[in-house]
């Protein structure tokens, strides 16, 4: 009895110190500015106003922002979906020579584990010297990029948990390979295949590295650099970026607890299957 | 007739022979382009640089990283950020993996709302941070007040003593719930029967957990192990808009710095060697993680 309240009693306090600040910065977004340093901090009683998510994404131009990163996202997203999951096919359904699926394969995982900023220099200059820079072009070519190694091992995982003699079925009956992929295989992997498309929906939607150095302009910036421009400008407005950070947060939240059931294999990049 | 014959010895198989080929050619295309070419071109970058002849090729940015003290400290506070980040992650979510790997009331409720910090955008963990740790009208120092503490001396990320620990701090609440939740799922496809001989062998508590869930768990707490050592040592977004490196460089990890010398001096060919380094720290890192997982 003794050692159940102890535990419950742990996992309560996990469990505060994980929301706490999260719920301070929804109750920032909604307090007036009088309100926003009030002291001590009113952590439950104040007027709600929704001032500030008036000021950012009408006054300003998050608005903007917010467009910019949902496009980038999408169509980097689908990009990264196509190309992946063919690769993805070949590699579990054929054995290529030498042994290079597994060679390949590797590879491309290993492209996956480079950090960020070793390709953000010469992919700057890259495209810099493309005229790309400020472009949601840029941003969707190098997501596309960066998903690829992702989809690509994740389709393999879910390819490989489909019996092969279905296919064979199907090509007996004189379907073409593709023709088996598209009618037989890829809705048997559906829910795989979406539980991808929302991993990269929401890497695509959270990253910040390169589309804080590609991205400069009001145009072409994404959600994520618009708000980090504004915090470190001298004067901070507490109240908006809690706005714009609470509607950048939202989607992902959603997302994430409607695909719980994945969260584990995406994030281990298919290693450990939750 | 058998089926493969008939798959092989169909009018199409031609065509069949190269279909692999072409549906791997254009994942390949992208990472060529994306990953392989960016990475050669950072090397000529690398290895030149202007001067008022043109452009000259030379091993000078190579030298500059054994004599350059930014460089050195940035090193260390990677390896401190990496080293105790790692050390907290791995043994709280450890804890509290194995406090929940056991059926009671409102487990699911309990997993996904400590799924939120790690599912937010470095870009959110910042802000949300920003406004707990402001040493004036933060709603840390604001409560502690609250109860009588004296916080002249908190002054967490404007306080170059404590401004390390802080992000530390940060990159713990955010990567924790991360750990856990891989080292659950391991938990939770360890069979039932060891544990069931270790109770009428009558191990203890200890014992059992020491010899037959440590073990099992291996594989799990490597990979676990190995994507966060990863992650901490080309650590960048959240520190950036947390402290950008500051205050008086006191948080500057080696991205950090590669940044600045990049986007902030326009020194494009110091940043790529320096990320040399860094790719080379990761990579050693990786092939250590992986011939222990191989064991």
């Amino acid at each position: 009895m003794k050692t159940r309240i102890l535990k419950t009693g742990l996992l309560v306090v996990a469990l505060l110190v994980a929301l706490a600040p999260v719920y301070w910065m929804l109750t920032i977004s909604l307090k007036t500015e009088l309100d926003q340093f009030a002291s001590p901090p009113k952590w439950f009683s104040f007027t709600p106003t929704l001032e500030h998510y008036y000021d950012a994404f009408v006054t300003r131009s998050f608005g903007q922002y917010l467009v910019t990163s949902a496009i980038v996202a999408v169509v980097s997203t689908a990009c990264a979906l196509v190309i992946g999951t063919l690769a993805a096919y070949a590699l579990t359904r054929f054995r290529f020579p030498y042994g290079l699926d597994r060679k390949l394969s590797l590879w491309i995982l290993s492209t996956r584990m480079f950090p960020a900023i070793v390709t953000v220099v010469p992919l700057f200059l890259m495209m810099r010297d493309l005229r790309l820079l400020n472009t949601k072009t840029a941003l969707i070519i190098v997501y596309t990029g960066f998903n690829l190694p992702f989809v690509i091992w994740m389709m393999r995982g879910f390819f490989a948990e489909v019996p092969q003699d279905l296919e064979e079925a199907a090509l007996v009956d004189g379907d073409s390979r593709l023709g088996a992929l598209v009618r037989i295989v890829l809705p048997l992997v559906a829910p795989g295949l979406a539980a991808t498309a929302v991993f990269c929906l929401i890497v695509c939607w959270n990253e910040f590295l390169f589309a804080l150095v590609l991205t400069q302009t009001d145009a072409a910036m994404t959600l994520p650099v618009g708000i980090a421009g504004r915090v470190t400008q001298y004067e901070i407005k507490w109240g908006v970026m809690s706005a714009a950070g609470a509607v950048a947060m939202m989607p992902i939240l959603v997302f994430a607890l409607a695909m719980q059931r994945y969260l584990v294999r995406g994030l281990s990049l298919g290693a450990v299957k939750g | 007739m058998p089926r493969s014959t008939r798959f092989f010895s169909a009018p199409a198989a031609r065509r069949e022979l190269l279909l692999p080929y072409l549906l791997v050619a254009p994942a390949l295309a992208v990472l060529l382009a994306l990953s392989i070419y960016p990475l050669l071109y950072s090397i000529t970058v690398s290895l030149q640089q202007e001067t008022a002849s043109g452009v000259v090729w030379t091993l000078a940015h190579f030298k500059r990283l054994g004599t350059d003290n930014f460089f050195r400290t940035a090193l260390v506070h990677t390896f401190v950020y990496a080293v105790v980040a790692l050390t907290f992650e791995f043994l709280l979510g450890l804890a509290l993996a194995l406090l929940l790997n056991q059926q009671m009331r409102g487990r699911g409720l309990f997993r996904a709302s400590l799924l939120v910090p790690m599912m937010l955008p470095s870009v959110v963990v910042g802000i949300v941070w920003r406004l707990m740790l402001n040493p004036d009208f933060g709603a840390i120092n604001g409560t502690l007040k609250h109860f009588g503490v004296n916080t002249e001396s908190l002054t967490w990320t404007a306080s170059p003593r404590l401004a390390l620990l802080s992000v530390i701090a940060v990159d713990v609440w955010q990567w924790t719930p991360f750990v856990f939740l891989v080292l659950l799922a391991g938990l939770q496809a360890i069979p039932q029967e060891p544990y069931e001989a270790a109770l009428i062998d009558g191990s203890s508590r200890w014992q059992t957990f020491r010899h037959i869930t440590l073990p099992l768990l291996k594989p799990a707490i490597l990979i676990v192990l190995l994507l966060r050592t990863i992650d901490l040592v080309r650590v960048f977004d959240q520190i950036f808009i947390l402290t950008e490196g500051g205050p008086a460089f006191a948080t500057e990890t080696i991205s950090l710095y590669i940044y600045r010398t990049a986007f902030r001096f326009f020194d494009f060919g110091y940043a790529a060697a320096m990320s040399f380094v860094l790719l080379a720290l990761t990579n050693i890192i990786s092939v250590v993680y992986i011939k222990l997982l191989r064991q």
